[in-house]
Order: C-alpha cells, then structure tokens, then sequence
C-alpha cells in the first residue's frame, strides 16, 4: 500500500516535472543531458529544488531517475539523420564554436556519463555509437564549409 | 605386477570421481539462483534484446542509406564498423542469454515445471536451431558486414521469442516478487506451489 502511495507521488512529480520544465526543452538530447546534470556524480541521487519544495527528496529522485529514462530511450530511438540534426541544434544552442565542441566531444566523450543507471549494454553502447558517428558527419561538414576567422562562427560582429 | 597396476588405476579413477563430485558440490541443481538466473535472461531477451524496435534500430537500412548517400568515406567505413560491432554484440548477447535459458531447462527446469515429452522435445529443437542460426549470423555479420543477411536477423530474433513463449510458461509457477526475494539465496530451492 506504502509503495503504491509512494509510485503515485512520482508520478505526479514526473508529470509536473514534464510541464513545467521539460514541456520547454524541445529536443531529447536537450532533455537527456539537462537531466544527467541534476543527477549527483558521486552519489547517483537526483536533486531538483523546485520539485523538492513540493515532494519528498525520494520521490523527487525517482521522477527524475523516470524522466531521465525517458529522454534515453527517445533518444535511442531516433534514425541517425534525427541524431545529426539533434548535434547539430544543440552545438548551435550552446553558442561554443563547433569545431572546438566536436573536437572536445571526441576526445573527452561527455554522453558516456550522460545515460541513467542500470540502462543495459547493448542499448548504451548503440548510443554511444551513434554519437561517435553524427560527431565524424559534423566534423567532416565543418571542413568541408569555408574557413572563417577564430571566433567568428556564428557570433555576429556588434557592427551587425 | 598387473594387480598392481590394475588398483592404482581404479584408485586414480576414484579419485578423479571424487574431483568432479567435489566440483560439482557447489552447484545445487534446482536452486532458487538457477531460476533467478534464467529469469533474468529471459527478461533481458524480452525487454532488451528482442523488441522489434530495438532491432529495426540496429539494422536500419535508412541510416545506412543516410550515411552512403552524403558521407565521405572514411565516415562509410566507420558507420559499418561501428554497426557492425553493435549487431555482433546483439547476437553475442542473445547467444549468451539462451545459453542461460537452455542450462536452466536442462538443470533445473524438471523440478518444478511439468513440460511434456512434446513440448521439451520442441524445446530442444528450438534451442538447437537458434545456437545454429546465431553462429552462423556471427560468421555472416563479421565477413561481410552488418547488413548482410537481414533475413537471419529476422529468423533469429522469431526462433528467441518462441524458446522465450515455452520458457516463460515453465516458469509460470513462480512470481517475479517471489524471485526477487530469493535472487540472493543460491541455496534454497523454492517450493512449488
């Protein structure tokens, strides 16, 4: 009975989760690694301060731990083109030169600690994969693009 | 001198009996860890492994066709080495899964479940075709390449879903709570119902 109780506050968190927050981050890659970076490194646990103030810690981690799933498995879901796309918008959303982030991306592998727990191999590794391959086709666009002067990717001059 | 001979040898074989009985003791046939093992197996090929979509997933002829159409080639022959390394540990993972599956039916699964004749006989056909069809879809995938027998892909995962059907009815006699309580026992056999 406890247990049902407590599964019906996760999923009344998840969903409040969902609207307000996550009804506003468009892409699942977004998503995915938006909620890897509420997740605690050293200890696994989620924290939120918003939903903490409206449920308990435990029930909160839960939501997030479910909503974090959720990106993953959407995410893995998607073809390749959809992965590139996904890169893509999200290279431009960070505002950071994008050969310098495919090149930081390659060399440090950030996604490996973006995926939730307990996700098996198979699926991680299908992932992981993916994402070494949209990284190699950004790559190969950037230099086949004109070379423009450091810095200047994408960010206009005042002057503009 | 040949009586001689002959007492060594039958010492030497008693002794070698009592090395694998000792070997063997560890292991108790029937026990609650084989069931949670085989469930566990099955629940990875049910949940992770077999899902059409899963499987369109990895085989997906539209990335393929995405990559061939725009990609240089140095980005081809990653894209296939990486597919092809993502197919192989499907069907490594499938193989090693079944392989649980067939050590449970083959150990354990006469205590509990009362398959009859008919049924462990198909049991055994299907565990037999699928192993077969799993090595071979090894071989195919690591000499020509992630997309090379499709039609395999499709026997493979159809042959593990049906040894899947007859495995989950085996264990029908046990709830999935009740496994997780006895996951870490590896000594007690369940009872049967």
């Amino acid at each position: 009975m406890r247990n049902t109780l407590k599964r019906m506050d996760v999923l009344e968190a998840a969903e409040d989760l969902r609207r307000r927050t996550l009804s506003t981050i468009d892409r699942p890659l977004d998503r995915l690694i938006y909620l890897a970076s509420t997740r605690d490194y050293n200890t696994g646990f989620y924290y939120h301060d918003g939903l903490a103030s409206c449920f308990p810690q435990e029930v909160v981690c839960e939501a997030l731990a479910d909503c974090h799933r959720d990106a993953f498995r959407e995410l893995v879901g998607l073809s390749l083109e959809d992965m590139v796309c996904q890169m893509d918008a999200y290279i431009s959303s960070t505002n950071t030169n994008p050969g310098d982030f495919v090149a930081a991306w390659k060399k440090l592998e950030p996604y490996r600690v973006a995926v939730p727990v307990d996700t098996d191999v198979l699926t991680t590794d299908f992932l992981f994969s993916n994402f070494k391959i949209a990284l190699a086709i950004l790559e190969a666009r950037l230099d086949s693009l004109p070379t423009v002067a450091p810095g200047a990717w994408r960010h206009p001059s005042p002057a503009r | 001198m040949i009586q001689l001979i002959l007492f060594v040898t039958l010492g030497a074989g008693f002794l070698f009996s009592l090395y694998l009985f000792a070997r063997r003791g560890s292991h108790v046939e029937g026990s609650a860890q084989d069931v949670f093992k085989a469930r566990q197996a099955l629940m990875a090929l049910q949940s992770g492994l077999l899902p059409p979509e899963m499987v369109e997933r990895i085989f997906a002829k539209s990335d393929y066709e995405y990559v061939m159409a725009g990609s240089g080639h140095s980005i081809r022959e990653l894209f296939l080495a990486e597919r092809r390394k993502i197919a192989l540990l499907w069907v490594n993972q499938i193989r090693q899964q079944v392989l649980n599956l067939r050590q449970f039916h083959l150990g354990s699964a006469r205590f509990y479940s009362r398959l009859s004749m008919r049924t462990e006989t198909k049991l055994g056909f299907e565990f037999f075709t699928l192993l077969c069809i799993c090595r071979t879809l090894q071989i195919a995938l690591y000499l020509r390449g992630p997309y090379a027998a499709p039609r395999m892909v499709g026997r493979a995962t159809a042959a593990a879903a049906r040894v899947c059907d007859i495995s989950e009815k085996s264990m029908s006699f046990v709830k999935a709570a009740q496994l997780d309580a006895l996951g870490d026992d590896s000594v007690h056999k369940l009872s049967v119902p």
